[in-house]
């Protein structure tokens, strides 16, 4: 081809997520955090804290939970503005990246009375957070410590196994199709966390619209190699 | 008992010095050596009515008082008392005949035996606007050690449901020290005993949203009248209201009201009244003019002993779990600052090892808690990596990194490579240049060889659970 190569403007749009319970895959990673969330019935004084990197599957647990019992998802940020009271009363609440709270003293002492109305009324908690209470940076020690007694799970930074199943899933949701053989080649060459498949995956399909070309092994050594140090190879 | 007569002989008191002079110059002493607060609360109450024969009687207003000063400040005080000339073999302490709370011939102590028949829950209550009770929160649940014998003690008397002796009781100390737990037990207690009193316990942001509530619907009357119809009131974590001026207020006349009606108040804060922030003066002061009592940060025993209490009852509940020697010893050492996370604790190596079928060994347990034992979830660097684990080989770093081939070298570098594609999200090009620019397909080589070598080697399989933890530590 001579000259420029024809280009496509590429809008990312964001790709639909699936979050039901058959689009949840288990893995060595996530596979206790999945079976304790299932057995909500018998956690400790009705309460879990699920823990774990960006993209490890936390919002998909919660909506499978919510699903299941009927919950309520709502920000950690900004709990201060929710009609307490209201939402306890409606059923289960989950509340997703509580850290957040520890930014605004109001949110903070919101999840506070979160916490003691859901005890009171007997409905059941699930927070979600991407670190581990210690470190959220709570001001509000009474808060800390409810948060700290929980039973917690955590999701463990991707296996292998996992990532592959995030690779494919990211794929399939932007309907590309892919070599077999790709998967295991961008899992030996990239940066094993579910961000980067995601960029990663995002980027390829932009670069394949742009270049009106199939995703292939060749167009993601191009990107990988651009991404990384050219000292590599 | 001594008959005085038969002492006759052995008076003390100087004919020309007052019981009372001594007993003022021994005061003065004993406010130094048992500390400011706990002298206004137990010595300076105390009247002496009279000092002869070695026994020195003191007036207290209450059996409990008398009880207490007896258990706690008995050889201060006989210390002071000899230190000024008066010897004494022992203190008696009688209650003020005057005091007119109490009926007489009505025993202050508590009734040894319960009611039969468990109080109709609440039935009195019904239209009290309460907190739910947790019903594990019990006198018999409570565990009692050196830093909340007091708090316990003053807790059961209120409990007992007799004449108000101290008003309002008090209650503060820094957070899950069981504040709460003595709150809901108070009133379980009550509800047993003496069903027919109108318990009211809930917390102050509670009571504030009532008020508000009772504002906006112009019910405010229906407030006054359903807070002040009550025969015990208890509220709980009272520093939420500091700071909101007509809440603090309908609450200073609320507790006046019961007050004077000589109805028992039970109040918790975090900290002593005094130490409130943004509370008003006098609410302090009213807040102060009962018993406080504080519940001090527990020691290695109580914990211990509230560990073996809880895992007691969970050992019933799941009866096929095990539970080994040393993993109370360990939480009871680790976790010390709080017992809402200390008995959380436990509470979550339950329902963990009961959902992974094993039994919960010290190992389970660092694995489980390690949100709360560790100081933090680090980041492990691959070159933090590399020196852990040359030092742990006893091999030179450069050599770890390097292009030595050696067997003694080569296998801890792949320990390292598996660990660094473990432990970090590097991509392994990326690893590969911090092992002295290896490619790729290296490190997949030496990882996969490690993955091999663990499932059949334990002494390198429990090598690598050591170093794991040695990093994330």
């Amino acid at each position: 081809m001579s000259g420029p190569e024809p280009r496509q403007m590429a809008f990312d749009l964001p790709a639909l997520d699936a979050y039901g319970r058959d689009d949840f895959f288990a893995s060595p990673a996530n596979r206790l955090a999945l079976a304790t969330v299932e057995n909500w019935a018998n956690w400790p004084d009705g309460r879990l804290l699920l823990t774990g990197p960006a993209g490890s599957g936390k919002t998909h647990l919660a909506h499978i939970w919510a699903a299941e019992t009927g919950a309520t998802i709502v920000p950690g940020a900004g709990l201060a503005a929710a009609r307490l009271d209201a939402l306890v009363a409606a059923g289960d609440v989950a509340v997703e990246d509580a850290e957040a709270v520890a930014r605004d003293p109001a949110d903070q002492t919101a999840l506070f009375h979160l916490l003691n109305l859901t005890a009171a009324q007997g409905r059941r908690v699930l927070l979600t957070s991407a670190i581990s209470p210690r470190d959220w940076g709570l001001g509000l020690p009474d808060l800390l410590s409810r948060v700290q007694a929980m039973q917690a799970a955590r999701l463990d930074a991707p296996d292998d196994a996992l990532l592959s199943a995030v690779l494919v899933k990211l794929f399939a949701d932007r309907q590309l199709v892919v070599p077999e053989t790709l998967i295991p080649y961008l899992l030996a060459r990239m940066e094993r966390s579910v961000e980067a498949a995601r960029d990663l995956v995002a980027a390829l399909d932009a670069q394949s619209l742009a270049s009106r070309k199939p995703v292939s092994r060749a167009m993601a050594a191009k990107l990988l190699d651009k991404a990384d140090d050219p000292a590599e190879y | 008992m001594v008959s005085p007569q038969r002492r006759q002989k052995r008076t003390v008191v100087d004919k020309n010095e007052m019981p009372n002079d001594t007993w003022g110059k021994a005061r003065d002493e004993l406010r130094q050596t048992v500390g400011k607060n706990n002298f206004v609360t137990w010595i300076e109450p105390l009247k002496l009515s009279s000092l002869a024969n070695g026994v020195a009687r003191f007036e207290v207003p209450t059996t409990f008082f008398g009880d207490w000063v007896s258990r706690n400040y008995s050889d201060h005080i006989r210390h002071q008392l000899a230190n000024h000339g008066s010897p004494v073999d022992r203190l008696e302490f009688a209650v003020t005949r005057n005091a007119a709370t109490r009926p007489n011939g009505t025993s202050l102590e508590p009734a040894e035996t319960r009611p039969a028949a468990p109080a109709r829950a609440a039935s009195n209550n019904d239209d009290l606007p309460g907190a739910p009770l947790d019903a594990r929160f019990t006198f018999d649940s409570f565990v009692v050690g050196k830093p909340n014998e007091l708090a316990h003690a003053a807790a059961r008397r209120v409990a007992e449901g007799g004449p108000v002796t101290f008003n309002p009781l008090f209650l503060y100390g820094g957070v899950g020290l069981g504040k709460t737990h003595l709150m809901h037990a108070i009133a379980h207690e009550l509800q047993a005993r003496r069903p027919e009193l109108r318990v009211l316990y809930l917390s102050a942001e509670q009571f504030m949203y009532r008020f508000v509530q009772a504002l906006r619907d112009r019910q405010i009357m229906d407030f006054k009248g359903l807070f002040r119809s009550v025969d015990v009131l208890m509220v709980d974590d009272v520093q939420f209201i500091a700071g909101k001026d007509s809440t603090q207020d309908e609450f200073f006349h609320t507790f006046n009201a019961l007050v004077d009606q000589n109805k028992q108040i039970v109040i918790s804060a975090d900290r002593a009244p005094g130490e409130i922030k943004d509370l008003e003066e006098r609410i302090k002061s009213r807040l102060q003019c009962g018993l406080v009592v504080d519940l001090h940060p527990t020691d290695y025993e109580l914990r211990l002993g509230i560990l073996q209490q809880k895992a007691e009852f969970y050992r019933q509940q799941y009866r096929d779990l095990k539970l080994a020697d040393g993993v109370l010893e360990f939480l009871a050492h680790r976790i010390t600052t709080n017992v809402r996370v200390l008995e959380g604790a436990l509470t979550r190596l339950f329902a963990f090892a009961s959902l992974v079928g094993r039994e919960i060994t010290l190992e389970l347990t660092q694995d489980c808690l390690a949100d709360i034992l560790r100081a933090s979830d680090r980041k492990v660097t691959v070159e933090e990596i590399q020196r852990k684990v040359a030092e742990h080989y006893n091999v030179r770093l450069s050599d770890l990194i390097g292009p030595k081939r050696l067997r003694s070298i080569a296998r801890p570098r792949q320990i390292a490579m598996y660990l660094a594609k473990q432990l970090t999200p590097r991509s392994l090009p990326e690893i590969g240049r911090r092992f002295g620019g290896r490619d790729h397909t290296t490190i997949m080589h030496g990882v996969r060889k490690i993955e091999e070598l663990m499932a059949t080697d334990s002494q390198l399989a429990d090598d690598l659970q050591m170093l794991k933890r040695l990093l994330q530590g």
